[in-house]
């Protein structure tokens, strides 16, 4: 564990020197100046767009950082040549997959941490009391995150920065739209073969869906533990593999 | 204790490679054979010297060393185990050519995480990368950030950032580039040490003077194999040559005494005659007859960048 902890941090600190905060920082005065607009309407609705907003805005935003920051570690490393005294240490080449990829997800987390509770704050203004859902919610935002920083951090380990970035983003789209879109699309598909290679791409993409509460969250609904636990393990699981996908393919990468 | 850090103190070469080749595919089907059957034994507790014009294949040896790239045939062993196994990483410390690291570091937080991926905890990894830093005489720059240091200095915290961990194989690639004569001389004491102490250094230089003095053995190679390895003065050859000095000569004269293969150059007011021993013979009478006055007559080894010339040219 020491060494993957070791390129985590230096990854970390290495993220957190890039001009991400700038773009969080963005965002974040984005809604609060959107949240002054909210006067024109009643005092419910105005908590629900709100927070609408606010989700809309940790998701959006920890999804941009984990394709900005996966797509570019390991092709930056080469560039760079970072990457030659630290794989000349005795660490296995899964290790560093592992720390560059737990680098970026602590480096997101923090940001969605950080947006959280200015949105915690903002939602307590307006609302006069704490939502507490807004906790889970962000932290479910992180999960989607981390997964889509798997597929970003596989994708960059045979492709450039530039292309493991846009497949991500499109990879992205189609994973929020998968369970609605796709499946429509999916059915309405005559030719067989068709059919077969989209059912493949179809299981193969990520259900961010499912991580989005902004339902729950904006409705003040309960959300069953089942759900939770069920989503955090296909969160866990599609990472898991996703980053195993990786380390398999930077195994015999040569660089 | 680490897995890494309990590794047997090895009996066998630090490094082998044995027909070790290696074919880069390039575009439109093409192919580039950057090391063709190279085979190097590297004996322990030895300076050893790499050399090899641009293109020779040394980077790519060092990188199939430290298993960045994999060979295409052949193989390389370090310490007895092969290349892709990890942990036998423990025992080496590299320094690549024009060293870059994260700017924002401070030499202390880079050698101390250096020193934790080598295995040790953080207080062992914090008094390594200071005893590292004492090595190269960087003490003093310990909480500078890396972007604030030149690139000699850089170059210095790069064969720190080696040290770490009391490697018993340093792979230094041009260890004293950008390094000022002070630099340079610390880091040549530091190496002979090192090698004292019974380090083995595998060392890829274009300043031939300083291999010349620093190498146990030199291996010299070209289009990815070996064209010569031995001492120093095994690779000069016996070729010694000879320096006549005589007085300024006309053009007809120069041109009459071509045939010896001469060197011929102009310093100083005197004209030096340079040829091999063997035609020492031939030059003196040559010169007799074109009544040239003799001012000095000297004797001189071939020097290790002569033999490179003449064997890597």
């Amino acid at each position: 564990m020491k060494p993957i902890w070791t390129i985590a941090k230096l990854s970390l600190l290495e993220n957190s020197r890039k001009q991400i905060f700038h773009v969080l920082c963005l965002m974040t005065f984005a809604v609060i100046a959107g949240s002054t607009l909210l006067s024109i309407f009643t005092e419910g609705v105005k908590i629900k767009i709100l927070k609408d907003l606010c989700l809309s805005c940790i998701l959006f935003a920890g999804a941009m950082l984990s394709i900005g920051l996966g797509s570019t570690a390991i092709p930056n490393d080469v560039e760079n040549r970072t990457i030659y005294p630290i794989l000349a240490r005795p660490i296995a080449r899964w290790q560093y997959i592992l720390g560059k990829f737990l680098g970026t997800v602590l480096t997101v987390a923090i940001g969605i941490a950080a947006l959280s509770a200015v949105f915690g704050v903002l939602i307590y203004c307006y609302q006069g009391r704490f939502d507490t859902f807004l906790p889970v919610a962000a932290a479910f935002a992180i999960l989607e995150a981390a997964v889509i920083a798997a597929v970003a951090t596989t994708l960059a380990t045979f492709t450039t920065a530039a292309v493991a970035a846009m497949i991500s983003f499109m990879v992205y789209l189609l994973g929020t739209v998968k369970i609605g879109y796709l499946a429509k699309l999916l059915e309405r598909t005559p030719n067989p073969i068709a059919k077969l290679g989209s059912q493949a791409v179809y299981h193969m993409l990520p259900n961010l869906e499912c991580f989005n509460l902004k339902a729950a969250l904006v409705h003040s609904d309960s959300v069953p533990g089942v759900y939770l636990a069920l989503v955090t393990f296909y969160g866990l699981c599609y990472a898991a593999f996703a980053v195993g996908a990786a380390a398999l393919i930077f195994k015999r990468k040569e660089i | 204790m680490s897995d890494n850090q309990t590794l047997e103190m090895p009996l066998t070469s630090p490094i082998r490679t044995e027909d070790l080749t290696k074919v880069y595919r390039l575009p439109r089907g093409r192919v580039k054979k950057a090391l063709n059957s190279l085979n190097i034994d590297v004996p322990d507790a030895a300076i050893f010297g790499f050399l090899g014009p641009n293109g020779a294949g040394k980077t790519t040896t060092i990188k199939i060393l430290l298993d960045f790239l994999r060979p295409t045939s052949g193989r390389a062993i370090l310490f007895g185990k092969p290349t892709d196994d990890y942990k036998v990483r423990n025992l080496i410390g590299y320094l690549p050519e024009q060293p870059y690291f994260h700017p924002f570091l401070k030499p202390l937080e880079l050698l101390s995480a250096h020193a934790a991926l080598a295995g040790m905890d953080p207080t062992q990894a914090e008094s390594a990368a200071m005893a590292a830093l004492e090595k190269v005489g960087m003490v003093e720059y310990a909480q500078i950030p890396i972007r604030k240091l030149s690139k000699g200095l850089t170059q210095l915290i790069g064969i720190a950032q080696a040290l770490v961990g009391h490697p018993r194989l340093l792979i230094l690639d041009e260890p004293t580039s950008g390094l000022d004569p002070i630099g340079r001389r610390r880091i040549r004491d530091l190496l002979v040490q090192l090698r004292n102490e019974g380090c083995t250094i595998f060392l890829s230089s274009h300043l031939l003077s300083e291999v010349e003095n620093l190498c146990d053995v030199v291996a010299v190679i070209k289009n990815g194999s070996v064209v010569t390895c031995g001492t120093p003065d095994q690779i000069r050859s016996a070729n010694t040559y000879l320096k006549v000095y005589t007085g300024p000569i006309t053009s007809e004269d120069r041109n009459r005494l071509q045939f010896l293969s001469l060197h011929i150059d102009q310093q100083a007011g005197h004209t030096i005659f340079k040829t091999e021993l063997k035609n020492a013979y031939e030059l003196f009478r040559a010169m007799e007859q074109l009544n040239l006055q003799i001012a000095r007559v000297e004797t001189e080894r071939e020097s290790l960048e002569e033999a490179f010339l003449r064997l890597a040219a």
